[in-house]
């Protein structure tokens, strides 16, 4: 149970699931169409889009 | 008692380890077992994981577990978040993890297995782990720097702005790489170009459903997005299969290469959550998906190695690329041995995710290890395939012949027997028109994959549908390194720009979006148009360039890396980066030679362009050949310009002639201390 839990916290993480709700906490907002929206605006809008590698 | 049986257990490990070294590297003449590999690889990892990592984080690097990191100390719940090391190995090795690994060992299988092999082991346990390792640590000891801004602070102005023109020139060669991977590898393929299609709509419905139906599930949308995937690889064979529908996808190189820079385009300017987004979740969630089958596959399956240990390609008249194994073997293969690119993603966002000192060897190391064995998988997948076919796979026209028989009987003469009918009926078993000239690497790797799937998994009846699952994942994977890159690289041009105007550094005004899109989209878009209309196959001329590119901009980690050691401890550890750097520049700079002087025109730039003009041949190809050598020597000059830099800076620094100022952030105390581990 306790790998689960890691492995779902690591996808939720790769998933920006959790930058979501960390967003969410820090704005004191809930989840939702906004509240999303305004997260993708800050996640790539101002910064480049997440690096991947080749 | 405990320590004995530890102790046991490491040398019982060595001992095997070294067991299937030997055997990879003295056996001759018979077929081994993939198995024999997969053992070496992780075991030599095992040892270097527990004792040279181990070393270099106690002596060369202290790590200290007393001390705070940037995400502890400027957590904001944004950037900076204390996270669980495995969540961040993930994130990390989510990261680095691209199509390099599995696209450069199958190209450098043309010199046989071992020469790739010894190197993706060898290379990551001294230089690869240590480069993600130490820059991963240093930017945390500086509150999250990238590599641009190190450079900048440890060796100068020049520093700096070799570091970013680094960036930005191995990011474009990089981009046009992977989009003519993509075009070789879908060009006439209907099957595979209907599936490719389909990703970018399915993409489109994934971002509607994640802002209006579903905000932030992204996991669950992911695998919507991917059951769809797997509807659209099966509707591939209905639209190969019904003639209306695949004259739409039967697409030649030139048609396919303007549709990735329209889309290249499109997926820069359009809003991020419509397209980019959405797809950079399915390819990840693929990715990962797709690793771990392949893992399972080939420990599974323990296939055969077809390949033999040393091809007589070895001497630089191979097929795939010219060159001679030293050094071209080594700047073929970058991902999965030591790649300059994960240099940023260790001073990008994992720095400040990092929980605690101690879990930065974990993370830059270990992660780097497991890319490596991805690498291995890769080489695998190639070898497995018997080399008669993997050559009229990965040979272009240009070398073998048109005619499929031609192809057939020129690779039979180099005693790598392989028939045209025998190529024809694998075309038809995986639902392709032909596998004759399907260079890049993508299209033999898919074979492979499908190869050791079709064997565990539903046998050679699905055989076309796991080589389309192969040959999309790759496809998918690639497609997103681009659109990413593509806007990466579009916020770099427009910081520089901004410094001349200010508007066009506004990431937000469109005008400067649209004008800094089009000239990343079309830096890149030249070297793929070049690359589609080079008769060597295109590869042949920008792998080489994109790994020598790679391999400096490691080299420019490195010499950061040991600027840093070098101050910290003087000479004492210094050998822990300066001997991967003085491999690679020897690597590198030989290889640039090569490149530029090699008097074989399928080596050589400027032979190349002599060659042509000679035979009066077409101006464009010749103009290209040409600026391949330029671009080839902008780059030596601008490493070597750092490296004259970094060696004055360390004698200066070793003769007391100049300070050496720590650039580090203060030691704070860190509340996660008394955590065990």
């Amino acid at each position: 149970m306790k790998y689960f839990r890691v492995l779902l916290a690591a996808l939720q993480e790769i998933f920006d699931e959790s930058a979501y709700l960390r967003f969410c906490a820090r704005e004191h907002i809930p989840p939702g169409r906004s509240s999303y929206k305004r997260f993708i605006r800050e996640l790539y809008g101002s910064k480049p889009a997440k690096l991947k590698c080749c | 008692m405990r320590f004995g049986i530890r102790l046991l257990a490491w040398v019982v490990a060595s001992l095997f380890g070294a067991l299937a070294l030997a055997t990879i590297a003295f056996h001759r003449g018979e077929e081994i077992n993939a198995l024999w590999l997969v053992v070496a690889a992780s075991a030599s990892y095992a040892v270097g994981y527990r004792f040279y990592s181990k070393f270099v984080a106690a002596k060369v690097l202290a790590l200290d577990a007393q001390r705070a990191t940037p995400a502890e100390r400027l957590e904001n719940g944004r950037d900076f978040v204390p996270t669980n090391k495995w969540v961040v190995f993930g994130h990390h090795f989510a990261a680095i993890a691209g199509p390099g690994p599995l696209v450069g060992p199958v190209l450098a299988a043309q010199f046989g297995y071992l020469p790739g092999t010894l190197w993706i082991v060898i290379g990551a346990v001294f230089g690869g782990c240590v480069q993600d390792f130490v820059i991963l640590l240093f930017s945390v000891r500086r509150d999250g720097k990238s590599l641009t801004e190190m450079a900048q602070q440890e060796i100068g102005r020049v520093g700096g702005l070799v570091a970013y023109g680094s960036v930005l020139s191995i990011l474009v060669i990089l981009l046009a790489v992977c989009a003519l991977i993509v075009v070789n590898a879908l060009k006439q393929s209907p099957w595979g170009a209907f599936t490719i299609a389909m990703t970018i709509p399915i993409a489109l419905l994934m971002g509607i459903y994640l802002r209006r139906l579903r905000p932030g599930r992204v996991l669950e949308t992911s695998l919507l997005g991917f059951i769809l995937v797997l509807a659209a690889i099966w509707g591939g064979q209905w639209a190969s299969e019904t003639p209306a529908v695949a004259r739409y996808f039967t697409l030649s190189a030139p048609g396919l290469a303007i549709a990735i820079i329209v889309y290249g385009f499109a997926a820069s300017a359009l809003p991020v959550w419509l397209l980019l987004a959405p797809r950079d979740y399915l390819s990840t969630f693929v990715k990962l998906g797709t690793i771990a089958l392949l893992v399972a596959g080939i420990v599974v399956m323990h296939p055969t190695l077809h390949m033999p240990a040393l091809t007589r390609f070895t001497d630089g008249s191979g097929p795939v690329f010219g060159g001679k194994v030293f050094p071209f073997a080594f700047i073929t293969i970058a991902c999965g041995a030591i790649s300059g690119f994960h240099s940023l993603i260790s001073s990008g966002t994992t720095p400040k995710l990092i929980r605690r000192e101690k879990e930065i060897r974990m993370v830059g190391y270990g992660a780097m290890l497991a890319e490596s064995m991805v690498a291995i998988m890769a080489t695998v997948a190639a070898c497995v395939l018997q080399p008669g076919t993997y050559f009229a796979i990965n040979s272009p026209a240009g070398i073998v012949g048109q005619l499929p028989e031609t192809a057939a009987r020129t690779i039979t003469g180099w005693g790598f027997p392989v028939s045209a009918s025998r190529m024809h009926a694998l075309a038809q078993s995986v639902g392709e028109q032909t596998l004759f000239n399907r260079t890049g690497g993508a299209p033999a790797f898919a074979v492979g994959m499908a190869h050791i799937f079709s064997g565990s998994l539903g046998g050679q009846a699905v055989l076309a549908l796991w080589y389309h699952f192969a040959l999309m994942f790759e496809a998918l994977f690639i497609l997103t390194v681009l659109d990413a890159g593509t806007r990466v690289g579009r916020f770099m041009v427009q910081d520089a720009l901004g410094h001349i105007s200010r508007p066009m550094g506004r990431t937000s005004w469109y005008p400067s979006i649209l004008i800094t899109s089009g000239l990343i989209v079309g830096a890149w878009g030249y070297f793929l148009w070049q690359g589609i209309r080079d008769p060597l196959g295109g590869i042949n001329s920008l792998w080489p360039l994109f790994g020598i590119a790679n391999q400096l901009l490691a080299a420019v980690a490195l010499c950061v890396a040991t600027t840093i050691i070098i101050k910290t401890h003087g000479a004492k550890y210094a050998l822990v980066t300066l001997a991967p750097l003085a491999w690679l520049v020897t690597v590198t700079f030989t290889a640039s030679w090569h490149k530029i002087f090699d008097p074989n025109p399928r080596v050589g730039f400027l032979a190349q362009a002599r060659q042509l003009a000679t035979a009066g041949g077409n101006a464009r190809l010749i103009f290209n050949a040409r600026l391949d050598a330029l671009v080839t020597a902008i780059l030596i000059a601008m490493v070597s310009l750092l490296i004259v830099e970094s060696l004055r800076h360390w004698r200066d620094v070793l003769s007391g002639r100049r300070e050496a100022p720590l650039t580090e952030a203060p030691f704070v105390l860190t509340r996660f201390a008394e955590e065990q581990g």
